[in-house]
């Protein structure tokens, strides 16, 4: 719906696209639904089949070899009774939440940035973006050497003559998470980036001139006018990126192996020691369970603001 | 349905999936493919074993020798990924589809590790030839009811990888050690090196410290512990082991940003001097040696007994073992190559390619101009314990171990909580 007059003018005509074109008699007959059926069933083995095998293992005591027992809920008991699988689902949040907040405040700072306006934005553009394509991997070693003692972070900071800041980031037990949560912003940056570009692409520059001319200051366009035009990317970003910031994997892989002394663990990294690392099947998938009602929980919930939003 | 309901639901099917789609690896069943006695000899097996380079290995050459030998007998060698060896194997024994014959892990402590895939049927029986040569006091980490499923191939020595260099003499108490370590460090270096941040390192360290505080005066700690008639945390050597970590700790033996450092810490601080030693298994002094081309000269040292009265104790176990998928249709070729494997001239040749010791035959190999010149008392003596976490209950009493050192060298934890939390792990 159309919140203006000045949005009437030059904004596109939306009930103006025409009806598709009725299919002339005499030509084949493409698509038929039933073409679906092969693609329908690999879904359903794929993604139904195996969510319910998988889902169902949480409730035995499956080594991954031979036989096993059901046991209930035992393994979700022990999940909850354990300290550290509670540390590993308080730093699944920090590092989701802490990834969202950061990566599209910084994501949409840069976009506006490159928006319009400078000559170099597009190779700016390609060099915020590019860390995106690079393997998370690849980049969490690389990061690795800087926080590493000898490495680069500390040498800066001994030619400072900050000698007593300097220390094994990665092993430190207070600043380790931070490392892994700075290593995501760094990467992920430039997806948000790409996301808000899209979505301040489609905010009409004669809505921000006439803003102007109204009298709104730098800030007042961006809070009334641009922002409300891309509350769907908002949407979507946050989404995805909480979507992928609850899964995070390897990053703390590569940076810390979930050190020091577990510090550093999330209940994805668990997932993978438990089922793989120490054979324990059941309890795994278990931990994965869990991981999963709480990735649709805040998603749902992620959605629901959203939307509430969008229609005020 | 709404958008945002799709979206939802779409969230959900690709959250459970990505969670439980680990899960589906081993769901399959295995088949037995009969025993030995009622089997012909097919003359041909497959071999599967690690490979982390091209770099050709002791199995290959000696695969390579047996076919050479007997003309007429086929080896279809299966050359697997070392990083993901443990998953392939055990995925591929849970599918049916596993090679006849593939390298396995003494014990229980690993994801291939003999005993929990023979309790779980998927190994096949081997005869008394693989009996005779299980290293002494080992038989647990072979043998289930009695029956022996793992083929010891050769013996690793656990304990520190010693730089000789002038003037830095290796101590003889642990008093030695932390005045070493005061000295060394006075120089700009370390005494030892480690991985502070890889549990598997900080892990082998404390066990090379525990051979004489725990398994010197009691070499079956690990059988009262099984059944259920001590604890770590009532376990005064266990104790005295941790203690001793966090006094090397404040003392200056491991090298600053230790907490934080991997393997290449190890590497590095030993290839560039900024280390004398390392922990960890014999086989690493062989390879550092030849890779050094006479520039450094390596060996292996039994970690020291508290003082020079107590009794020095080391740890040396068998690292890898050849095992036969219980499902395979060639059990009697197979079972004839492992015979081979057994006798001591191939021992010798695969332990002098893995830079370990033979595991036949070994009492009368002369140590005295090799890297285990320092141990070769211990060896003959057999005052050495078999690793003790392959004797444990389960990997996560290892994975306690190893986080639990890291806790202690940052602080995180104390003696008493590792303590409680690998009894915790034992279940």
């Amino acid at each position: 719906m159309l919140d203006s007059e000045t949005e009437r003018v030059v904004l596109p005509d939306r009930g103006g696209r025409r009806a598709p074109q009725p299919r002339r008699k005499g030509l084949p007959q493409f698509g038929r639904w039933w073409w679906a059926l092969p693609g329908i069933a690999m879904v359903i083995a794929v993604h139904y089949v195996a969510t319910a095998f998988g889902g169902a293992f949480a409730f035995t005591n499956w080594s991954g070899l031979g036989a096993f027992d059901w046991i209930g809920f035992e393994n979700f008991r022990r999940i909850f009774a354990d300290s550290g699988k509670l540390l590993a689902l308080g730093n699944t949040l920090f590092l989701a939440f802490g990834a969202v907040i950061l990566t599209n405040i910084a994501g949409l700072a840069v976009a506006l940035g490159l928006n319009r306006g400078l000559k170099s934005r597009y190779t700016l553009r390609v060099l915020f973006f590019m860390p995106v394509v690079l393997s998370p991997l690849a980049v969490s070693y690389i990061w690795k050497f800087i926080f590493d003692y000898n490495g680069p972070l500390n040498a800066v900071l001994r030619g400072m003559g900050l000698d007593h800041i300097a220390r094994a980031w990665t092993g430190d037990p207070t600043w380790a998470i931070w490392t892994i949560l700075i290593v995501i912003v760094w990467q992920q940056t430039g997806f948000s980036m790409v996301i808000y570009m899209a979505g301040l692409a489609a905010v009409p520059v004669e809505i921000e001139e006439a803003a102007a001319i109204d009298g709104a200051n730098l800030w007042q366009r961006f809070w009334h006018v641009t922002f409300p035009a891309i509350r769907p990317a908002v949407a979507i970003s946050t989404t995805l990126g909480l979507v992928n910031g609850l899964r995070v994997f390897d990053q703390i892989m590569a940076l810390t192996g979930t050190g020091p002394a577990g510090a550093t663990s999330t209940l994805a990294t668990e997932v993978y020691k438990q089922a793989f690392t120490l054979g324990n099947f059941g309890y795994g998938a278990a931990l994965a369970l869990v991981l999963t009602a709480i990735i649709l929980v805040f998603a749902v919930i992620q959605q629901r603001v959203s939307a509430g939003r969008q229609e005020d | 349905m709404t958008q945002q309901r799709r979206l939802t639901i779409r969230l959900g099917v690709i959250a459970a999936t990505a969670a439980s789609a680990l899960l589906l690896a081993g769901c399959s069943g295995s088949a037995n493919g009969g025993s030995p006695d009622t089997q012909k000899d097919t003359k041909t097996f497959s071999l599967a074993f690690g490979v982390s380079n091209q770099v050709e290995t002791g199995y290959e050459k000696l695969a390579k020798e047996y076919m050479t030998q007997n003309p007429g007998v086929k080896i279809t060698l299966n050359k697997l990924p070392g990083e993901t060896y443990s998953q392939t194997i055990r995925t591929q024994l849970q599918a049916g589809n596993a090679s006849d014959v593939f390298v396995t892990s003494p014990g229980v402590g690993e994801a291939y590790s003999v005993v929990p895939l023979a309790k779980a049927g998927l190994l096949a029986p081997l005869d008394d030839v693989a009996k005779k040569i299980i290293p002494s006091g080992a038989d647990a980490q072979f043998t289930v009811d009695g029956k022996v499923y793992g083929q010891a191939l050769d013996i690793a020595f656990v304990g520190n990888i010693y730089n000789e260099l002038p003037g830095v003499a290796y101590p003889t108490d642990f008093q030695g050690v932390l005045d070493t370590c005061a000295s060394v460090a006075a120089q700009g270096k370390s005494l030892f090196v480690i991985a502070g941040s890889i549990g598997a390192n900080t892990g082998i360290m404390a066990q090379t410290i525990a051979a004489t505080r725990v398994y010197a005066d009691d070499p079956k700690w690990d059988q009262e512990r099984t059944a259920g008639k001590t604890t770590f945390a009532k376990s005064a050597g266990w104790k005295e082991t941790l203690q001793d970590i966090v006094a090397m700790n404040k003392a200056g033996c491991f090298q600053k940003g230790a907490e934080g450092a991997g393997f290449d810490a190890i590497t590095n601080g030993l290839t560039q001097g900024a280390a004398v030693g390392m922990f960890g298994p014999s086989g690493a002094a062989t390879e550092i040696n030849t890779a050094a081309q006479g520039h450094a000269k390596f060996d292996v040292q039994a970690f020291p007994a508290k003082t020079s009265k107590d009794k020095q104790y080391g740890v040396a176990s068998s690292t890898y073992a050849y095992s036969i998928a219980a499902g395979s249709k060639n059990k009697v070729a197979a079972q004839k190559f492992l015979d081979w494997m057994a006798k001591p001239a191939q021992s010798k040749a695969f332990a002098t390619d893995q830079g370990t010791i033979p595991v036949s035959g070994y009492q009368d190999v002369d140590f005295s101009n090799s890297v285990y010149a320092p141990v070769e008392k211990l060896l003959k003596d057999g005052a050495y314990t078999p690793l003790p976490i392959s004797s444990w209950s389960n990997a996560a009493v290892y994975d306690a171990l190893g986080a639990g050192v890291q806790g202690l060298l940052t602080g995180q934890k104390t003696v008493d909580q590792v303590l409680a939390d690998m009894d915790s792990a034992w279940g």
